[in-house]
């Protein structure tokens, strides 16, 4: 009895929360088919909306944050839930970078007005941004969506109480051991080696491109893969689109890189 | 009447807020809007290429990844004037099918049956019902396992594209998603029969059934957009479903010629049960739901039986086709305007796109099954609530939650939380 009950002590509470999101990142917590019920009994599931009714949400040790702020509850939610819990996790590609939805940073107003809801002023109401914008991000899980076996992985390493490692080589390194042909070399607008690995090179694996959804590796070189690709035919405002669909904000120096490039 | 504040009802995809005012056991105020944060996507599109909306509105939601996918190219095809191979269009099938058994899978077990067994979630009900729960996540392996063999990533699937397949699935992958369907058939038959022994209100809606509706077959890449014989050609949608917006919502709300409407797994029954596998014939007849049904709470038995339906004709698909290696051809552009609708887990969903003489996305429009339902979702919960007045307030809660559930909405698409505010 005494056992059982200091095991239960050191579970750690864990809560999992969307902001503005598409829910993939929180499905693919669920999509654990075969170790769901297991590892729910390894932790203190507190609270998770996409799936619980009772959600109480005053501390927490681990806080995986799905989504990116695109408004002022989202921005109200996250400092809420920063302030409750010991520790903070960006849980894929729109907390950490602000994936497909930052976009819009990038692209016209005017594509955008029509769409504009009446209680909106303007568009740029809140800028579209990931989390680390605005509260402290103790670990990140990238990819849109991130594996559910890295997810698995991470929650794992926290019950043990180790820091999981971050991966940091280019998707390159997999997609090599994977065995596929260099999508660059066949003339295709490929992001892997700037991106982020970790993924098992799955898309490159599917046939399409790396659009970099894992954010950039620390030690990127930007100027070669802009060279490559404009050597390949694709235009600037095509590779900066490209570059910017997924990890826009992490890349404030695209549009210098490129300039420079131009201008020697 | 006191106010009364509920704030984070739960158990849907996306955040949406319900506040209700009844005075006298009179509704005075329901207004059902969506709260997530909006995200453009349609304006996202502009100014890129014609290949690249697929993997970019793929984000507007994660468990219906895939049809967002294959919508976007069935537009796009539609708007440069290319026609794909029939392989390609049984694959994509195949891709809607396996996503359909996920998403009807995740929805029952997760999101509907806690409401029904009086329990707060799928987990609390862990310990007593692991039996039913293993049902549930056999279904959704199988289905994510397909979506993983076809296009790659289980969410956000990369394989499909616009002119066919980035990459196909050997003959040995098709056996093996064979192989796997079979092993959950009797999971979905013994999920109709534990759905169709629960207890549902008898309510019925005003708004009329709308899906896709094909001569020969249950309708679910072509079609009609039809409810019994009133059809729309797709390409005609934009005059007769109008879109309109509430302060109170980050969703629109939309019409069909003026008025409230439903989409979903009971609209499709509705107007293709004939063509529904023996099996899920003999379902359906279990379920003794006299058809039309104009009761939203039968979504929740119309997935079911959309269960057994669609591993049926799965597996059907993974036992016939035989893979040619077919590549992608060079695709000369043309402008073109193209609508691409398609049967989704939650109902019809429309993307309609532009596209230059360059194969530039000049224009672009997307109604998720949501937004279609949230109008009569909010006229329903409305017409509800008189029959119900009487009940605890918990009870009156427990049961607007179990009407919006059964549409299976999700606001992430259209825009997590429902927030009830009494008012």
């Amino acid at each position: 009895m005494m056992k059982s009950k200091t095991i239960q002590m050191t579970k750690p509470k864990v809560g999992f929360y969307g902001i503005t999101g598409c829910a993939g990142c929180l499905l693919s917590v669920i999509f654990n088919e075969d170790e769901l019920l297991d590892l729910i009994e390894l932790i203190d599931l507190k609270a998770f909306p996409f799936v619980k009714e009772v959600n109480p949400d005053d501390s927490f040790d681990f806080i995986f944050i799905e989504g990116l702020v695109a408004d002022n509850d989202d921005l109200a939610v996250l400092k809420k839930l920063r302030a409750n819990s010991k520790y903070l996790v960006a849980l894929g590609a729109c907390a950490n970078t602000g994936c497909v939805p930052a976009y819009r940073n990038y692209s016209l107003k005017e594509n955008y007005e029509h769409l504009l809801f009446k209680k909106q002023e303007s568009i740029q109401d809140v800028k579209p941004t990931p989390v680390d914008e605005h509260v402290h991000v103790d670990h990140y899980i990238p990819g849109c969506p991130p594996d559910k076996k890295q997810i698995l992985t991470f929650i794992k390493a926290i019950v043990a109480g180790r820091t999981p490692k971050k991966y940091d080589s280019p998707v390159c390194m997999e997609c090599r051991q994977n065995g596929n042909a260099c999508l660059l070399d066949a003339g295709k607008p490929c992001l892997g080696p700037i991106t982020a690995g970790g993924c098992n090179s799955v898309c490159i694996n599917g046939g399409f491109e790396c659009w970099g959804c894992r954010g950039p590796t620390k030690d990127m070189n930007l100027e070669l893969m802009i060279r490559i690709l404009r050597q390949k035919g694709f235009d600037d405002k095509f590779i900066q689109d490209r570059m910017r669909t997924f990890i826009g904000l992490k890349l404030p120096m695209l549009e210098r890189v490129m300039n420079a490039h131009n201008n020697p | 009447m006191p106010t009364i504040t509920l704030n984070h009802i739960t158990k849907i995809e996306g955040h949406a807020k319900l506040t209700l005012g009844i005075e006298e056991n009179k509704v005075t105020v329901c207004q059902l809007g969506a709260t997530e944060g909006a995200r453009y996507f349609e304006g996202i599109v502009v100014g890129r290429r014609y290949n690249e909306a697929n993997e970019l509105t793929s984000r507007i939601c994660g468990i219906c990844s895939c049809a967002h996918v294959i919508a976007a190219i069935t537009a796009i095809e539609n708007a440069i004037g290319f026609t794909p191979s029939e392989q390609t269009i049984k694959l994509r099938e195949l891709l809607t099918l396996a996503e359909r058994i996920r998403s009807h899978a995740t929805h029952l077990y997760f999101l509907a049956l806690p409401d029904y067994l009086g329990y707060e979630s799928a987990i609390a009900m862990a310990p007593k019902y692991k039996k039913e729960l293993q049902r549930a996540l056999n279904m959704m392996k199988v289905g994510n396992h397909m979506i993983k063999t076809l296009a790659a990533r289980d969410l956000h699937p990369v394989s499909a594209a616009v002119g066919g397949w980035l990459k196909l699935p050997s003959q040995d992958d098709m056996d093996a998603m064979g192989k796997a369907l079979d092993g959950i058939k009797k999971d979905a038959e013994d999920t109709c029969k534990l759905f169709f022994s629960l207890k549902y209100p008898d309510f019925q809606t005003e708004g009329l059934f709308f899906s896709l509706k094909s001569e020969k077959e249950y309708a679910m890449l072509s079609g009609n957009f039809c409810s019994g014989d009133r059809c729309h050609a797709p390409e005609q949608y934009m005059n007769h479903i109008a879109e309109f917006h509430q302060e109170y919502s980050n969703a629109n709300y939309a019409t069909e010629d003026g008025k409230r409407f439903f989409v979903g797994a009971i609209a499709r029954l509705n107007n293709n049960s004939k063509f529904l596998s023996l099996n899920a014939q003999k379902m359906l007849k279990l379920s003794k739901i006299k058809l039309p049904s104009q009761n939203p709470f039968h979504n929740t038995h119309a997935q079911a039986v959309e269960l057994v339906h669609s591993i049926d004709h799965a597996l059907e698909i993974c036992k016939t086709l035989k893979i040619k290696d077919e590549k992608i051809p060079q695709i000369p552009i043309k402008a073109g305007r193209g609508v691409g609708a398609i049967e989704v887990p939650r109902g019809t969903l429309w993307h309609e796109y532009v596209v230059d003489e360059h194969g530039v996305i000049t224009k672009a429009n997307i109604i998720t099954p949501t937004a279609q339902n949230l109008y009569n979702a909010q006229e329903d919960i409305r017409c509800f609530i008189p029959g119900i007045v009487h009940k605890t307030k918990e009870q009156i809660i427990l049961d607007v939650e179990k009407l919006i559930r059964s549409y299976d909405p999700c606001f992430s698409c259209s825009a997590h939380f429902l927030e009830v505010e009494w008012v």
